[in-house]
């Protein structure tokens, strides 16, 4: 199978999962963030004396100007955003792919993906938001922004440097006389407490969260995040796994020949 | 004559089935996978280290709601 044909399976299944995570940001996300934005609205009000009304278009950061940017537009980008993020996700995650099938596709293609896919969801997404957790907007604070992005990189490298370093471990395993089963389980082991480690050890926003949000909408929100990360890997894993099985099957029709 | 098709008629198929489970990745591919990454980072993180500070917050604006949705820590 030749790189190019992997890569465009990748650039589809991006797109898919792309769709999927904007669907699961418009139904999920959206009503999240308005209710949030509803609060930053009202704390304009305030600081404004309280006595005009609430403006149509609310400004993404509670400013009492003219917003860049309409709520409709913002909507509409951030869909649009969610779509080239799974692109540029599925471009990504291709030629990884490409780079690890030979060892991941031991039982097929679907699996290996799923597999990959996993992995990207865990390392990428789910370590970030239990250390920075995410927030909608009227939460964040300014004067640590800096810091919480740093902090998110950080988790975010590492969360790509602990599937390395277990895999790394594992062939360092499989040069003893080790039977498979305890290599694995050995393998779980140190996957486990890398990640409760750093989980551990990574200090956790210095934010303190503001009176007027509500803890229900802060869980909401963090709740449907990952309900549109885990839609977006879950679809690029089954999309680009069935995409690449297809292609496989391709090529074992024509392995009975040569038999 | 007819070995000789048999044998290119075969060959083809032989390699494949055996490079089924390797992709060679060529080196252009890691210059792709560096743009996909800044592409993310244009999309996720951008706030004026490589814009012009209106576009990167009219940028700012646009991918503002995918931005908290993604997690990205934000104002």
């Amino acid at each position: 199978m030749s790189f190019g044909s992997v890569l465009r399976r990748g650039v589809l299944a991006g797109v898919c999962a792309g769709l999927s995570s904007a669907l699961v940001t418009w139904v999920a996300v959206e009503p999240v963030i308005r209710q949030a934005l509803d609060i930053e609205a009202a704390r304009t009000e305030v600081i404004h004396g309280g006595g005009q009304s609430l403006p149509l278009r609310l400004p993404a950061h509670g400013g009492g100007e003219e917003p860049l940017v309409s709520r409709a537009v913002q909507v509409v980008g951030g869909a649009m955003t969610s779509v080239l993020v799974g692109v540029a996700v599925g471009v990504i995650f291709a030629i990884v792919y490409a780079r690890v099938r030979e060892r991941l596709s031991g039982r097929g293609d679907l699996v290996g993906s799923l597999t990959l896919a996993a992995v990207g969801f865990g390392g990428v997404s789910l370590l970030p938001a239990l250390v920075v957790p995410a927030n909608p907007p009227a939460v964040g604070d300014p004067t640590t922004v800096g810091h919480r992005t740093m902090l998110y990189a950080v988790t975010l490298l590492l969360g790509v440097a602990v599937p390395i370093v277990v895999v790394a471990v594992d062939r360092r395993l499989s040069m003893s006389s080790m039977s498979t089963t305890t290599r694995l389980a050995l393998d779980v082991v140190v996957a486990a407490v890398l990640l409760v480690g750093l989980v551990v050890l990574l200090p956790g926003s210095p934010d303190v969260v503001p009176d007027d949000v509500p803890a229900d909408l802060l869980w909401d929100f963090r709740v449907a995040s990952l309900a549109q990360l885990a839609a977006m890997w879950l679809t690029l894993g089954l999309v680009f796994g069935v995409l690449m099985e297809r292609a496989a099957t391709g090529d074992r029709t024509l392995a009975p020949v040569a038999a | 004559m007819t070995s000789a098709a048999s044998a290119s008629a075969v060959s083809p198929s032989v390699r494949m089935s055996v490079r089924a489970s390797a992709v060679s990745v060529p080196v252009w591919a890691w210059a792709l996978l560096a743009v996909a990454v800044f592409t993310l980072y244009v999309l996720a993180q951008e706030n004026g280290a490589v814009l012009s500070a209106p576009a990167a917050e009219l940028l700012h604006e646009l991918t503002h709601d995918a931005r908290h949705a993604l997690g990205v820590p934000c104002h």
